[in-house]
């Protein structure tokens, strides 16, 4: 496998659990016991009613492009070659909204408002990306 | 009125800036004390009159204060500044009203020294995307590890949901990008003063899709200045005081997003319909947006005009596509904005240039495209601060 020159995520002691989650298949959120609420990014405490007690929760990695764009300028090398790439905002149906790349699906038919689903891509032996693909609504 | 209301308490009482173009090879410290003198100048007062500073945009790309102090031998009494964005113009005069306001220093030089240009490595997004890299990522979106980098890509996000959302098109975008070059055309400082149409901003490549080139500021050089002073101070210096009549703060938090207002639903903003409701600004100052002679807003990018236009309530959400067409944003139309051609067309100074173009509209030195007895304008932006200037 050719090395990956991406730029990886800043992982920390409060997102770890995130990461974890991805490289083991699955997309974990801190979930509010408290008030129901599941939010991104992490925060040591509900962004919502400020409760301390939360737990990370599996989430459904189901969503809806909420908004995106099409890079045509390559402002990193290592996306050069990826030129004209999309990034979409991606609204889970637990409510945040994840900034990512989408695949299977061709720039010119990516809509909003498009239901997708998370893949898991492993980019390197360390990091899991969650990326999104199209799903039957 | 509010103990401690400052309105008009502060005051406008110089401007100066430098040339200002692209690859002028000229340091920061250079181009801030060309500015800093040129305001000086303009207020006759001199070195020692001048006590204070706050520079917006400082390290890892501007110019910062304590090193503009330092080089260029200012003697302050109290300095501060804010990281490089280009958000903080307005937070910095707000400072500087409140220094003097409270006996910190008595002159107050707001202010940014930049050369984008001679910067030896990017900056604005890619490798020099910093921001983006931490730990929750950058304050305009950023996101590199999706190749998600660069103040625009936010703005283009924000673009591509206000079409879907109001069912607005890049077409109708393109009026803010060819008014503010109009008013660039009758500014010789711009750096751009060719006029465009609607179709050359068509024509222009994509950048960040759906924003085109001309959706988007200039990159260049140069410094502008604005120096602040308690108005009773003003009235005894060299030009018509412009006194700072209302202040609203830079808001943060979940329902912010920089390049639009609540409830617009980028980023973990809710979704709902915004209704302005009262903005401080207005009732500090004492006036209605009716009143306005003119509206100057941070225009890094053509949809933050929008979004600023409807944050304050110019027109319903989803009504600035429609508003700012047919010359309503131009000099000789209802409401007009960027006199001075903006960061689209005059140059990226951090809106210090704005604010010194608002300062010679109000004290009628504009020239050809000087609004005819300007008396009241507002500096708004999609980001929630603002200021109203009043002829003094
Ligand atoms: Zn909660």
């Amino acid at each position: 496998m050719a090395e990956y020159t991406k730029p990886l995520p800043a992982i920390s002691t409060l997102n770890q659990p995130y990461w974890d989650g991805l490289k083991q298949r699955q997309m974990v959120l801190p979930y509010c016991e408290a008030c129901d609420k599941v939010w991104y990014p992490p925060a040591p405490f509900c962004p919502d009613c400020w409760s301390r007690d939360f737990r990370w929760q599996a989430v459904s990695g189901r969503g809806v492009v909420n908004s995106w764009v099409v890079f045509h300028q390559a402002y990193f090398s290592s996306f050069k070659d990826d030129i004209p790439y999309a990034v979409a905002e991606v609204e889970l149906e637990e409510g945040p909204r994840l900034l990512t790349n989408l695949v299977e699906v061709a720039n010119e038919d990516i809509a909003v408002g498009m239901p997708v689903e998370v893949v898991f891509d492993d980019v390197t032996d360390e990091v899991t990306l969650a990326k999104f693909r199209p799903r039957k609504g | 009125m509010p103990a401690g209301n400052l309105k008009d308490v502060a005051a406008v009482c110089g401007v100066g800036h430098t040339a200002y173009g692209r690859k002028m090879n000229r340091s920061q410290i250079d181009l801030a004390g060309e500015a800093i003198r040129n305001a000086l100048d303009d207020a006759g007062l001199g070195r020692d009159d001048l006590d204070g500073l706050v520079v917006s945009f400082g390290t890892p790309i501007g110019a910062d204060a304590d090193t503009l102090a330092y080089a260029l031998g200012l003697k302050l009494r109290a300095y501060n500044q804010t990281w490089a964005h280009g958000r903080f113009t307005a937070s910095s005069i707000q400072w500087a009203a409140m220094m003097v306001s409270a006996g910190l220093a008595n002159v107050v030089a707001c202010m940014a020294s930049i050369s984008f240009s001679g910067f030896r490595k990017p900056m604005m997004g890619g490798s020099g995307d910093a921001e983006g890299a931490r730990e929750a990522g950058g304050g305009h979106g950023e996101d590199p590890v999706f190749g998600m980098t660069s103040p625009g890509a936010g703005a283009a996000l924000v673009a591509r949901k206000y079409f879907d959302r109001f069912g607005a098109t890049s077409e109708q975008l393109a009026a803010v990008a060819v008014a503010f070059r109009k008013h660039a055309s009758m500014n010789p400082n711009a750096v751009m003063q060719t006029p465009i149409s609607v179709e050359d901003h068509q024509n222009s490549r994509f950048v960040c899709e759906p924003l085109h080139l001309l959706d988007y500021c200039l990159i260049n050089d140069g410094a502008a200045c604005v120096l602040v002073t308690t108005q009773e101070r003003a009235r005894d210096m060299a030009k018509r005081p412009v006194c700072i009549s209302g202040m609203q703060g830079l808001p943060a938090g979940r329902e912010e997003f920089i390049w639009t207002y609540p409830g617009f639903g980028t980023s973990q903003q809710t979704a709902f319909d915004y209704v302005p409701g009262p903005q401080p600004v207005y009732g500090m100052a004492d006036v209605s947006p009716k009143d306005l002679d003119a509206l100057f807003t941070y225009d890094a990018f053509s949809i933050l005009a929008w979004t600023a236009l409807e944050r304050f309530g110019f027109c319903g959400q989803g009504e600035a596509a429609a508003f700012t067409q047919d010359g309503r944003i131009e000099l000789s139309g209802e409401l007009p904005m960027n006199t001075n051609g903006g960061l689209m067309s005059e140059g990226h100074i951090m809106g210090w240039n704005h604010q010194v173009e608002i300062v010679r509209q109000l004290r009628g030195e504009c020239g050809e495209r000087q609004i005819p007895n300007a008396q009241l304008i507002q500096w708004a932006n999609a980001y929630g601060d603002s200021l109203i200037y009043r002829a003094g």
